[in-house]
């Protein structure tokens, strides 16, 4: 698929459905297609997958609302990516991250919006993006996105709803 | 006198910077001079730590060693709901206070 918003922090090449039992599946899976697109450089997996171990970044959804799934914002340093995006990964299957602010609690994930950050004083903070989406979206609207069966969905409801 | 918070997190890059934004941002509009900085937590150690006044990490955080100064976890600022927030901006303003730091 042909990259359509090349400036933008979403890409529709760079949107995904994916099925793995846990996260080092989901990561490398992802990993591999990120890397054949050039977003990321090779040692990216090993580096988000390692972090992750350390600094979990799962985020419990249920103060926000305990209707919605949760999320996590798995990332690394940005040495190891090329890009300035954010790539939604929509889990089949609920896979289990610790909580960012309390590692010691875990938390069944069921949507990565992964961040790609090469210039992280550059602009406006992504992950504030990230959480003021997630925190003033309807539910309707997260509805869609957390229930889409595939990518063109995620990329379609995140170039519409997201406030840039 | 500027007040000065060290935040961290894994990768220094998102949540330390979201962090940093928002306690410069807030405390700021609640009269105080703070000047906060974003780093990874495997890089703060000791003497870094001599140049700060707070440590905000976004967690629990196993550093190897005891910091000197006040820590006060800011990981409920990530979600950028003021509920959630203010507690936590009313501790590090609790702190300023008692410890004379504006």
């Amino acid at each position: 698929m042909a990259k359509t918003v090349e400036n933008d922090l979403f890409d529709a090449a760079l949107a995904f459905v994916e099925d793995g039992d846990d996260q080092d599946t989901v990561f490398k899976q992802v990993s591999d297609q990120l890397l054949v697109a050039g977003a990321v450089k090779p040692d990216f997996y090993e580096h988000l997958s390692e972090r992750e171990k350390n600094y979990p970044t799962g985020i419990d959804m249920s103060v926000v609302n305990a209707e919605y799934p949760n999320v996590a914002i798995p990332h690394t340093e940005g040495e190891f990516v090329n890009v300035r995006k954010i790539v939604p990964i929509r889990l089949k299957k609920p896979i289990e991250f610790a909580n960012m602010i309390a590692p010691d609690q875990k938390l069944k994930v069921s949507f990565l919006f992964m961040i790609l950050n090469n210039d992280p004083e550059g602009q406006a903070n992504v992950l504030a993006q990230i959480m003021d989406f997630l925190t003033t979206s309807s539910a309707e609207t997260l509805a869609k996105l957390f229930g889409a069966d595939d990518a063109a969905t995620i990329y379609n409801v995140l170039a519409t709803s997201f406030k840039k | 006198m500027t007040v000065k918070i060290l935040a961290a997190c894994g990768a220094g890059v998102n949540s330390s910077h979201q962090i940093k934004d928002a306690i410069e941002k807030e405390f700021k509009k609640r009269g105080y001079s703070v000047q906060a900085d974003a780093v990874m937590v495997k890089d703060v150690n000791e003497d870094m730590m001599k140049n700060y006044d707070i440590f905000t990490p976004i967690a629990k955080t196993d550093l190897g060693f005891t910091p000197a100064i006040p820590v006060i976890n800011a990981g409920p600022i990530l979600y950028r709901m003021p509920a959630m927030a203010k507690p936590v901006y009313d501790k590090i303003e609790g702190v300023i206070k008692k410890e004379n730091l504006k």
